[in-house]
C-alpha cells in the first residue's frame, strides 16, 4: 500500500468519506449521554440494556462508519482503480449504519424484539454494502501483503460477527431457540472486537506507525503470523463453543487477546524508537491505546470482570485509537485534495496551508486529555457507580471536541478550495 | 549552487510540504538537493506538472532528488 497508488483521479471525492467521518462522532457523544442518564445501572453488568445499547450505538454508528469512510479511502489505493458505484455505496453505508445504530439501540433500551430485528438487519445491510465492493478489492488486491491478508481475515471477522449478531437478534425475539446465548454473545463480541476491530488495527498499523511516526518496521514475524493466529484462535474458540468445551474456548479466545497484547507492546517499543520528536495528540492517543489493549490484555488473562476489560478494549483503546486516527486523516485529506485541484487548476500563485494548520493542535490535545480523563472516571465508575454520570458526560464532551475538531479542519479545507476556484 | 534539504526524520505529507516550500524561494539558478528516506512516487507528479527536472539516486538506507526549474519552474507561491 505505497503512496504512489494514492491518485485524486481514483479517490473517492472528499465529501463521501468526511460524510461518514463527521457523522460518527455524534454516536459517541450520544453512548456518553446515555451512560451519564443510566449510570446507576449501564456499568452494572454487560447484560444491562443500557450497556448492550451503549456499546453498538459505539461498535456501529461510531467504528463502523469511521472504517466505512477510511475503506472507501484505501479500497482505491489497494486494486489501483477506483471503487465503483462509490457515491451509492458511501450513501447507503453512511444511512444504513447511522440507522442501524439508532435502531438497535432504541431495541435494547425498550423498543422490543422488533425494533431489535430491524436495527440488525439495516446495521447488517449497511456492513453488506461495504463488504461487496470490499471482497472484490481485497481478491484483486497486489502488494504489502501482510496487511492485505490482515485485511481479509478482519473483513471475514466483520462478516462473521454481523451473522452471529443477527442469529442472537433472532434468539432473543424467541424465533430461535438458542442453547447456551450467553456463551454465543462472547463469541459475537470475540469475532467483533478481537477480529473486526483488533485485527484491522493490526494491518493498519503496519503501514501507519512506520509511516506516520518515522519507526523501525514491525518484525516481519509477527506482521506475517500475528493476524492469522488471531484469526485462527477465534475459529477454534467458535468451534470449542459449538462443541459446548467452555474452559477451552474460553483459552482460545484469550490466545487471540494476547496476540493484540503483543502487537501493543511491539508497537509501544517501534514508538519508543521512533526518528520523528514531534509529539502530537495522534501519537499520544496511540500510546494511550496501546497501553490500555495491554492492561485489558492482562485483565482478561487475570479473570476481571467483563465490563472492565470491555471498558479498557473498547473504551481505551479501539476509541482511543480511532479518535487519534481520525486527528490525522481529516487533515490529511483535505490537504491532499487541496494540493491536487491547485496542480489541476495551474493555480501557482496561492499555497496551499501546510496540512497540520487545519487542525488546532492544542484543542487536538484537550481532545486527548478529555478522553483520557472519560477513561479514568469510567473506570472509577465501575467501583463507585455514582461517578458514573460525571464519566457519561466527559465522555459525550471528548466525543463533542472531536467532532468540532473535524469540523473545523472540514470548514479550513472548503475555504481554501474556494480560493482555489475563485478567479484570481 | 546547490540547495541541500534534509527530510529524512519528517512524516508523511511534511517532506513534499517542505521541498514545495524550498521550492517556492529557491533562488533562481539555483538547483535543490534532497535527502528522504525512501524515494518519493508522489512528489515527481507534482514535478513533472509545475514544470521541473528531477534525478533521483538511492544510496544507503536513504534516497536523493536533485531538482532543477526546466519548463517554466512553477512551484505554488513562487514569485515571478
Amino acid at each position: 500500500m505505497k503512496t504512489a497508488g494514492l491518485s485524486l483521479e481514483q479517490a473517492p471525492p472528499i465529501g463521501l468519506p468526511l460524510r461518514l467521518f463527521l457523522t460518527a462522532p455524534l454516536f459517541l457523544v450520544a453512548a456518553g449521554l446515555l451512560l451519564a442518564a443510566e449510570a446507576d445501572v449501564l456499568l452494572v453488568s454487560r447484560w444491562t440494556p443500557a450497556a448492550l445499547a451503549a456499546t453498538h450505538l459505539v461498535a456501529v454508528g461510531f467504528l463502523g462508519q469511521v472504517m466505512a469512510g477510511a475503506l472507501l479511502q484505501i479500497l482505491p489505493v489497494l486494486v489501483g482503480a477506483p471503487v465503483p458505484g462509490v457515491r451509492l455505496v458511501a450513501t447507503l453505508a453512511h444511512l444504513f449504519l447511522s440507522a442501524g445504530a439508532a435502531l438497535l439501540a432504541w431495541g435494547f433500551l425498550g423498543g422490543g424484539g422488533w425494533m431489535l430485528v430491524a436495527g440488525g438487519l439495516v446495521s447488517a445491510l449497511g456492513f453488506a454494502v461495504l463488504l461487496g465492493p470490499l471482497a472484490v478489492a481485497l481478491t484483486r488486491a497486489r502488494g504489502a501483503t501482510e496487511t492485505v491478508w490482515a485485511l481479509r481475515l478482519a473483513a471475514a471477522s466483520l462478516a462473521t460477527t454481523v451473522v452471529l449478531g443477527l442469529i442472537l437478534v433472532v434468539a432473543l425475539v424467541g424465533s430461535v431457540r438458542l442453547a447456551a446465548l450467553p456463551a454465543w454473545v462472547d463469541v459475537h463480541l470475540a469475532w467483533g472486537l478481537l477480529g473486526w476491530v483488533g485485527v484491522l488495527v493490526l494491518g493498519v498499523g503496519y503501514q501507519v506507525v512506520p509511516m506516520f511516526h518515522v519507526t523501525p518496521e514491525y518484525p516481519r514475524l509477527l506482521r506475517r503470523w500475528l493476524a492469522p493466529l488471531v484469526a485462527g484462535a477465534l475459529v477454534v474458540g467458535t468451534l470449542l463453543t459449538a462443541w459446548g468445551a467452555m474452559p477451552g474456548a474460553r483459552s482460545a479466545f484469550l490466545i487471540a487477546v494476547a496476540g493484540l497484547a503483543l502487537f501493543a507492546l511491539s508497537t509501544l517499543v517501534l514508538l519508543q524508537r521512533r526518528e520523528r520528536v514531534r509529539v502530537d495528540a495522534t501519537l499520544l492517543h496511540w500510546v494511550a491505546a496501546m497501553l490500555s489493549l495491554a492492561a485489558a490484555a492482562v485483565a482478561a488473562a487475570f479473570g476481571a470482570s467483563a465490563v472492565l476489560i470491555g471498558v479498557l478494549g473498547l473504551l481505551g483503546a479501539a476509541l482511543g485509537l480511532t479518535a487519534g486516527m481520525l486527528l490525522k486523516i481529516v487533515p490529511f485529506l483535505g490537504w491532499f485534495h487541496l494540493q491536487h485541484r491547485q496542480i489541476a487548476l495551474g493555480r501557482f500563485d496561492l499555497r496551499v496551508p501546510h496540512m497540520r494548520s487545519f487542525l488546532p493542535e492544542t484543542w487536538a490535545r484537550v481532545q486527548l486529555v478529555l478522553h483520557l480523563l472519560a477513561l479514568g472516571l469510567v473506570l472509577g465508575a465501575l467501583a463507585e457507580p455514582r461517578m458514573g454520570w460525571v464519566a457519561g458526560l466527559v465522555l459525550a464532551l471528548a466525543a463533542l471536541t472531536l467532532e468540532l475538531l473535524l469540523v473545523v479542519a472540514a470548514v479550513r479545507y472548503r475555504r481554501v478550495a474556494q480560493r482555489l476556484t475563485s478567479v484570481p | 549552487m546547490d540547495r541541500d534539504l534534509d527530510v529524512r526524520a519528517l512524516e508523511p505529507p511534511e517532506p513534499l510540504e517542505r521541498v514545495l516550500d524550498a521550492l517556492a524561494d529557491l533562488p533562481v539558478g539555483d538547483r535543490l538537493r534532497v535527502r528522504l528516506r525512501r524515494e518519493p512516487f508522489p512528489l515527481y507528479d507534482l514535478l513533472r506538472r509545475m514544470g521541473y527536472g528531477w534525478s533521483g539516486t538511492a544510496a544507503a538506507g536513504s534516497f536523493e532528488v536533485l531538482i532543477w526549474p526546466q519548463d517554466g519552474g512553477r512551484a505554488p507561491g513562487r514569485s515571478g
